[in-house]
């Protein structure tokens, strides 16, 4: 009897820890963020006794916070397009390409990635500030007279978001790619087919998962980031994520910081259904 | 798209990648003041400061700590489960997978504030590392589950089942069987779990403690304020300390990471 027990709580005993672990400090604490929202603001302490909707009435009723909302979807929009139209012709050849570039290429992508985001957005602060790499340059070439703003605004922030999260853009797409017949499109070829009709006819709509996933990952990614757009939109230009941190760190505003958090997460997520929802039926047509 | 055009493009967007992670290093040897360009000349003046600076230095005594301790709570809890994955089928395998996952999902400011709150909850706060620790782990969870049982694709449990009939206790199957083919997933998410611990923001930033801050956190602080070299050489040395893990990890000992 104990035997037959002790088989079947082996191998539970097994997953215990980590289930233990997300259950304690990822379940649990992500549903406190919510009843967060709902608690009093606090007189010298973080939150007050009692529940109410007034965290959420404060942000509604505040134009300065729809808009940086509108701001941070904005920006997160655009850098998810950006990453897509730079990075699909990369992840193609990384995955159809013949040359030797093919392993280097795959190395120089994934390279970033163990670049910590604070080095990456610093190296682009040196590039494009006032005095940066770039106005330089182009001023010693007598192209501008004047630094161009290139940083403390939303172009800067998205450029450096762009770089920061392009590969994982890149990485999807490529190994969709990869996994379409190469056949498929010689067929396509064979037929008639022009190589951007077999591209668009055959290659396009079955890398289409990847696609999905990558723009899925860029644009929450982008919603969340902190590092980036407060080192590049320093004080000037703030996304909804620094402003949240900022609330919670800095005034010790729990409740509204939770509030603001919750709204911007929502807001991503619809638009994250809405965006599945549609790639799915242009799959399916 | 013609062939040349389009390896051009592609060589842009490398290029394009790279650009700010050399333009740091390049600006490391900068002997002026000031981030000027062009440099005033070529020096390892602010390695020198940057050496001197027991704030820094205690920043990365602060992380290599940190990333230790995480990387073998992590490495253990991770690889438990990934054996777990591995031998099981049907409906609670692809739910394993996903809670495995979920952490590397999830926005990591959400995870932050939450484990902010929680620590706080709990009566913990920020006086102890203990936060910071629970938050590392759980961001870099995923990846030693995801290298442990990549490890493991090619495990058939019959090989299990034979050794149990030839008269194999559990400790002998899993010594002669498991440990040699997991050895190298456990390695190279480990050293994974390391680098990634080493380079977390968010989840430190929110759970630090008064006076201990890791790198990346002294390094952003240092950012705000001050535009000297000295950063730079800070993250020229960041930057050399994980390649150095890297190509010992895939170079010497033959490790191919998985990364995603």
């Amino acid at each position: 009897m104990s035997a037959v027990a002790g088989k079947r709580l082996g191998p539970l005993l097994l997953i215990a820890p980590a289930a233990i672990l997300l259950t304690a400090f990822l379940v649990l604490p992500y549903l406190n963020i919510v009843l967060m929202s709902f608690r009093m603001p606090g007189q010298g302490t973080p939150y007050g006794p009692g529940l109410t909707l007034a965290n959420y009435g404060k942000f509604f009723s505040d134009i300065f916070y729809i808009q940086q909302v509108v701001n941070t979807l904005w920006i997160g929009f655009v850098t998810t397009f950006a990453c897509l139209v730079l990075g699909y012709p990369v992840a193609w050849q990384l995955a159809r390409g013949t040359s030797s570039l093919r392993a280097l290429g795959y190395g120089l992508v994934l390279s970033p990635l163990l670049v910590g985001i604070v080095i990456r957005s610093y190296g682009w602060t040196i590039l494009l500030g006032n005095n940066g790499l770039i106005n330089r340059t182009l001023m010693g070439w007598g192209l501008i007279d004047g630094p161009l703003p290139l940083m403390y605004n939303a172009l800067g922030i998205i450029i450096a978001l762009v770089h920061v999260f392009l590969p994982f853009m890149i990485l999807p797409i490529m190994s969709a790619i990869q996994g379409i017949d190469p056949s498929l499109e010689a067929a396509a070829r064979s037929l008639g087919a022009s190589k951007l009709t077999a591209f668009r006819r055959i290659t396009l709509p079955l890398s289409l998962p990847g696609i999905q996933a990558g723009c899925i990952l860029v644009f929450v990614l982008s919603l969340s980031a902190y590092v980036t757009p407060s080192l590049i939109g320093g004080l000037r230009v703030k996304t909804m994520a620094v402003t949240v941190v900022d609330a919670l760190i800095d005034t010790f505003q729990w409740p509204f910081g939770s509030a603001m958090a919750l709204v911007l997460s929502v807001t991503g997520a619809i638009f994250v259904v809405l965006f599945g929802r549609l790639t799915v039926m242009k799959w399916k047509a | 798209m013609s062939k040349p055009f389009f390896t051009v493009y592609c060589l842009v967007i490398y290029a394009f990648l790279l650009a700010p992670i050399l333009v740091v290093v390049g600006a490391s040897f900068n002997a002026g003041a000031f981030l000027t360009f062009p440099p005033q000349g070529l020096s390892f003046r602010w390695y020198g400061v940057f050496f001197n600076n027991e704030v820094f230095m205690r920043a990365i005594r602060t992380s290599l700590w940190i990333a230790a301790v995480t990387t073998v709570i992590s490495g253990i809890i991770g690889t438990m489960a990934a054996i777990f994955y591995v031998q099981h089928s049907g409906k609670l395998k692809e739910t394993v997978r996903i809670a495995m996952l979920a952490p590397l999902l999830l926005p990591e400011v959400l995870t932050a504030i939450s484990l902010l709150f929680f620590v706080y909850s709990i009566g913990v706060g920020t006086q102890t590392m203990v936060g910071m620790i629970v938050g590392h782990v759980l961001i870099t969870l995923p990846f030693v589950f995801i290298n442990v049982s990549a490890s493991m694709e090619s495990y058939d449990p019959a090989w299990s089942m034979a050794a149990q009939s030839l008269g194999a206790g559990r400790f002998t199957r899993f010594r002669r069987i498991m440990l040699p083919l997991i050895k190298p997933g456990v390695i190279g998410g480990c050293l994974f779990a390391f680098i990634i611990s080493f380079d977390i923001f968010t989840i430190s930033f929110m759970l630090k403690n008064v006076g201990t801050s890791t790198l990346p956190i002294q390094l952003f602080d240092y950012l705000r304020t001050n535009f000297t070299p000295e950063a730079a050489a800070v993250s020229t040395c960041s930057i050399v300390l994980t390649l150095v893990v890297v190509v010992v990890s895939e170079k010497v000992l033959g490790l191919r990471i998985h990364r995603f």
